[in-house]
């Protein structure tokens, strides 16, 4: 364990942070959570909606928690039969007996169930979450938190009024790497920092576009569409190509933009610079069913103080990686790799020592493995009752503002100015429009 | 073939149609600037059997409305959006389902009664009502208060929906978001 110079604590952070009330316009911290707490043996009851790719992750974490006597899995859920009956099997081996659910509108209405995960594909974040809030449970939800900024919205508004815990799935503000970058460029170890900058490989094509086609069997494509506008079923959303559509995962800006940006405005300790203008490039593909760009160039200016943001795919590669940041300052530059958690942070922050006077960095430091880390965090949250784990739905929202609206730069062909404050485009009544999309019913937020 | 009398517009319905997807892809990528006189053709293209031209017709007719949506571009909007009113009288059911969202981004007021029609088809009154909801129009209010009124009872708790997002206070139609439905036959473990 990192000896701080300082002992911090969650409470201490939390009481003199920028992130209590008056900052941010954030709820007092202080608020005890009136719903679910872990019951008497102190194991919270949870549930997974949606099983897939990162929903298996989860569910496995999840069984090291249970076999650790902190929760106890109840359910899983998903819209596929197929992942379903995987998801059972890898429980039962687990040693967890579970009951399966197509819809999770039967996992909301068990009073028993605490708290549930979300890994559905990104266009249900937002309703599922807000469900999940109105019946009472904490949420850890998928990044990104949202596809439109009005959703992101919602969800903040839900967890506020029904007193819950919601974790944004951005794990890396939990995770070393990112914890040593950020204590190391917050005290100044390439200077001041007026630019970051991020490069990314491209999104894919589809190259073999089909005829639309019954779905599979097993799944539920009323359900899978969910919130979406109504279309026949077609094999190229399949298997997790929802991540190319820009109605849905909004291609690799929103994707592993949603931790990259994460990362990068804790570094910059930017949470509170919700304004700012973003301009965006992209060359579009020329067929298929996907639609997010191939290359993206954005640019975000913010104020107060001044810095940029530079999204790009490719980008300008400095590190060794598949993708990562760059922090230029006055005095040289830092790259991190990836996104703070799944690779080591820079030599030169790990060893990077706080001068006099300088500001440590708190983050919950439970577990070695990042993704169990950021659920603790989540935990512990729910448990101390503050109820702000690290990626708070408030952070998680404003990071994937910072993606929804560099798509929408992109898909408008025109800079725009973003209004944090009022939570609007200014001067452009089309792009304000496009702030939400009304959902299908019954889907609705 | 789709055929205008504007030689630059039939010219870009030609390139699109071009079976060299470099051709065919700047071409559907540069329909932006042509704008109203280009909204009837492209329309006609999302209606053909070949669905990559048709998609293509659709992302061409996207960015004309994109271009038309600038804050400075009155004009230019005034005059897409009338194209886009006729399209919605007349088009098959794909092209009217992409027409009303279109609307639904730059439509001013005398889109609504138009998009409104649709509210009575079974196979579009969803996305209709969908549009509305994001039409800032108060015009759209009333044309989803008015729709209340008339339509089938498996359709007002959307209807009622709409109007509650829109500020609307109604009694009864309950929301059914949190009603499940659907069952699996996946086993317990």
């Amino acid at each position: 364990m990192t000896r701080f110079t300082s002992p911090i604590t969650r409470r201490t952070f939390l009481k003199h942070s920028a992130l209590v009330a008056g900052a941010l316009n954030l709820a007092p911290a202080c608020v005890l959570s009136q719903n679910a707490q872990p019951g008497a043996n102190g194991r919270f009851v949870v549930a997974h909606i949606g099983v897939g790719g990162m929903g298996m992750t989860h569910l496995t974490n999840m069984l090291r928690f249970q076999k650790e006597g902190k929760v106890r899995i109840a359910a899983v859920c998903d819209a596929d039969d197929n992942r379903l009956q995987a998801a059972v099997e890898n429980a039962k081996t687990g040693g967890a007996s579970v009951i399966p659910y197509r819809d999770y509108r039967y996992v909301l209405e068990r009073k028993d169930i605490d708290a549930v995960l979300i890994a559905t594909p990104d266009h249900w974040h937002a309703v599922q979450t807000v469900h999940a809030c109105e019946t009472g449970k904490h949420v850890y939800v998928e990044k990104p938190a949202s596809v439109t900024v009005r959703d992101g919205q919602a969800m903040v508004s839900a967890a506020r009024a029904h007193k819950v815990a919601v974790q944004v799935g951005a794990q890396a503000r939990t995770a070393k790497g990112a914890w040593y970058t950020c204590r190391a460029i917050r005290n100044g170890i390439v200077g001041k920092v007026k630019r970051v900058s991020c490069w990314h490989y491209a999104n894919p094509v589809d190259d073999k576009p089909v005829l639309d086609s019954p779905p599979p069997e097993g799944l539920d494509w009323d359900l899978w569409l969910g919130p979406l506008p109504w279309r026949p079923h077609n094999q190229r959303y399949q298997p997790a190509n929802f991540r190319w559509l820009m109605e849905s995962g909004g291609g690799q800006i929103r994707d592993r933009g949603a931790h990259q940006f994460s990362t990068i405005l804790w570094c910059m300790n930017a949470d509170h610079q919700t304004s700012f203008t973003i301009e965006s490039k992209g060359r579009a593909p020329t067929k298929g069913l996907w639609d997010c760009p191939i290359d993206m160039q954005v640019v975000y200016q913010f104020k107060n103080p001044d810095w940029t943001l530079e999204w790009g795919q490719p980008g300008g590669k400095v590190g060794q990686t598949e993708f990562g940041n760059v922090f230029w300052g006055d005095n040289g530059h830092l790259i991190l790799e990836w996104e703070g958690g799944y690779r080591p942070a820079n030599p030169e922050a790990v060893n990077f020592k706080l001068p006099p006077g300088g500001q440590e960095v708190y983050r919950t430091d439970e577990y070695e493995d990042f993704n169990m880390n950021h659920k603790a965090d989540w935990f512990k949250s729910i448990r101390e009752g503050h109820l702000r784990p690290a990626v708070d739905i408030e952070i998680g929202h404003r990071t994937a503002t910072l993606c929804n609206l560099g798509n929408l730069s992109y898909l408008l062909g025109r800079k725009l100015v973003w209004d944090g404050t009022k939570q609007k485009v200014v001067g452009d009544d089309e792009a304000n429009r496009l702030l939400s999309r009304p959902q299908r019913y019954p889907y609705v937020l | 073939m789709y055929f205008s009398n504007d030689p630059s517009i039939q010219g870009l319905i030609e390139r699109i149609q071009n079976p060299d997807e470099a051709v065919s892809g700047a071409a559907w990528q540069s329909a932006g600037p042509y704008g109203a006189a280009a909204v009837q053709p492209l329309a006609a293209l999302m209606a053909d059997a070949d669905f990559e031209l048709a998609r293509k017709g659709k992302r061409a007719l996207y960015l004309v409305v994109r271009h038309a949506g600038h804050p400075a571009a009155t004009k230019e909007r005034r005059a897409v959006e009338r194209e886009l009113i006729a399209v919605l009288g007349s088009s098959p059911t794909q092209v009217r389902r992409e027409v009303v969202w279109m609307l639904s981004e730059i439509g001013s007021a005398r889109a609504v009664g138009p998009m409104a029609a649709l509210l009575t088809d079974q196979a579009l009154r969803e996305d209709a009502r969908c549009a509305l909801t994001r039409h800032p129009a108060p015009g759209a209010v009333k044309a989803l208060k008015s729709a209340l009124t008339t339509a089938p009872e498996d359709f007002k708790p959307a209807l009622a929906e709409s109007l509650r997002v829109r500020g609307v206070e109604l009694e009864g139609y309950p929301s059914r978001k949190l009603v499940p439905t659907a069952q699996t036959t996946v086993a317990p473990g």
